[in-house]
């Protein structure tokens, strides 16, 4: 059986047509992650969209890094990503901060108080998980 | 630009009006997520990942775009950029359509830092139609123009020709007033000796002598060759007749020169013996064994 997985593997993966496609989705247990097809009419809601970041700031960045936008639309969908890359790695913060104060054992009756005050501490660990590494030097008085 | 009070240039002020504005944002998406306050370490830290965050898309979206031959970036670099970054790209349109939504106000439009007046030299090129305005400008046009300092040389044919004409005939000129001045001179006119001094020739008591005879270097190439003694000899009885023979023109000093020439190459033989400059010795051939 193995044998005959490998040598079938290569027909399967080449095609006729010269298009390379990997075996697993002919079988398909993968599936493509990316097509381009909802965010070509995502970019069209962005007209009258505005993300947070304003679009003169992000263009002044995109074009320290030599990119020249020919679409504003492109310079909102970048902020936009660029938005949701903090809020991810805000709401991971949030939960660790929510994780240390419950697990700690606070009474029930009161909710953990509302006020969150995101420090290193519970940032590390999220940006941790996304690969970056903080180190913070410890204070020197 | 974190601590102390530090007097900040106009560039600094414009970079520092934009990162002050993705302060902001940071701090309004963190509110969206739920913190009422934050430790300023954690703000800095996270305004610095937007900004290399959004610097990053823009290099790697345009190097995409340029990886496939073109210049203007499409969507299809920035979903590209976007997954190799580790950016699930399905979540993005849920994400933009979230409830509590905040807009930050653009910072005031200032114009981009120009160098103060006093520095500036001359009038700037205007960018050419291909490059893009954000770029900089081009640095003043003193710090590239260069004026060589020195007019270039005349390089007329004719005017050359002329030139090296007129100098050669001076050169000679010189060369023979020279000569009547410091040797022995003789004068056409029987009165007047000072106008057209001619340099004395020196009759040696056998003409015909020097013609007869080889020179030194001739006589070693007599004595080592074979094939070239006989060449050698027609030339130098050649060389002579030819000078002689070269009288077309009336110039006197044309006749005083050959003169001199012979007086010279003759003086020439006579002083070998008082200076001996290694220099001025006739060359050497070497010399070549016949086997007999």
């Amino acid at each position: 059986p193995l044998s005959a997985a490998v040598a079938a593997a290569p027909p399967e993966g080449t095609m006729s047509n010269g298009v390379y496609v990997p075996p697993g989705v002919a079988n398909g247990d993968v599936k493509p992650v990316v097509s381009t097809t909802p965010l070509v009419d995502f970019l069209m809601q962005l007209e009258d969209y505005t993300p947070t970041i304003p679009d003169a700031v992000t263009g002044y960045y995109l074009n320290r890094a030599g990119f020249e936008a020919s679409d504003p639309r492109i310079i909102r969908l970048i902020s936009l990503a660029a938005q949701k890359f903090i809020s991810d790695i805000a709401n991971d913060a949030l939960q660790h901060c929510k994780m240390k104060g419950t697990a700690s054992g606070s009474s029930r009756s009161k909710s953990k108080d509302k006020k969150y005050t995101l420090t290193m501490e519970d940032l590390t660990p999220a940006l941790a998980e996304y690969g970056i590494n903080v180190k913070k030097p410890h204070y020197f008085t | 630009r974190a601590g102390g009070k530090q007097a900040s240039t106009p560039a600094d002020n414009y970079y520092l009006a934009r990162r002050r504005t993705l302060q902001v944002v940071v701090s309004s998406l963190l509110t969206e997520a739920g913190f009422e306050s934050a430790e300023k370490a954690a703000v800095e830290t996270l305004t610095e990942m937007l900004q290399s965050y959004i610097s990053e898309m823009g290099r790697s979206a345009k190097s995409y775009c340029e990886h496939t031959a073109r210049t203007q970036p499409t969507l299809s670099d920035i979903v590209v950029t976007l997954v190799e970054m580790g950016f699930n790209v399905e979540t993005l349109p849920a994400y933009a359509k979230r409830s509590q939504r905040m807009v930050i106000t653009a910072p005031p439009v200032t114009n981009q830092p120009v160098t103060p007046k006093a520095l500036t030299a001359g009038q700037n090129k205007p960018h050419p139609s291909h490059i893009p305005s954000h770029f900089p400008e081009f640095p003043d046009p003193h710090t590239y123009i260069k004026t060589p300092t020195y007019r270039e040389p005349v390089s007329d044919y004719q005017v050359l020709r002329e030139k090296a004409a007129s100098q050669r005939r001076d050169v000679e000129r010189a060369l023979t007033r020279f000569m009547a001045k410091t040797g022995e001179t003789q004068s056409l006119f029987k009165d007047d000796v000072s106008t057209f001094p001619l340099i004395a020739a020196r009759p040696f008591t056998v003409p015909y002598l020097t013609a007869l005879l080889p020179s030194e270097l001739e006589m070693q190439q007599m004595e080592e060759t074979d094939s070239s003694e006989q060449d050698d000899q027609t030339d130098t009885e050649n060389l002579p007749l030819h000078m002689s023979t070269d009288d077309s023109g009336p110039e006197k000093e044309n006749a005083s020169v050959l003169q001199q020439n012979t007086s010279l190459s003759g003086s020439r033989n006579g002083e070998e013996n008082l200076i001996d400059n290694p220099y001025l010795r006739p060359v050497k051939k070497p010399k070549i064994r016949r086997k007999k």
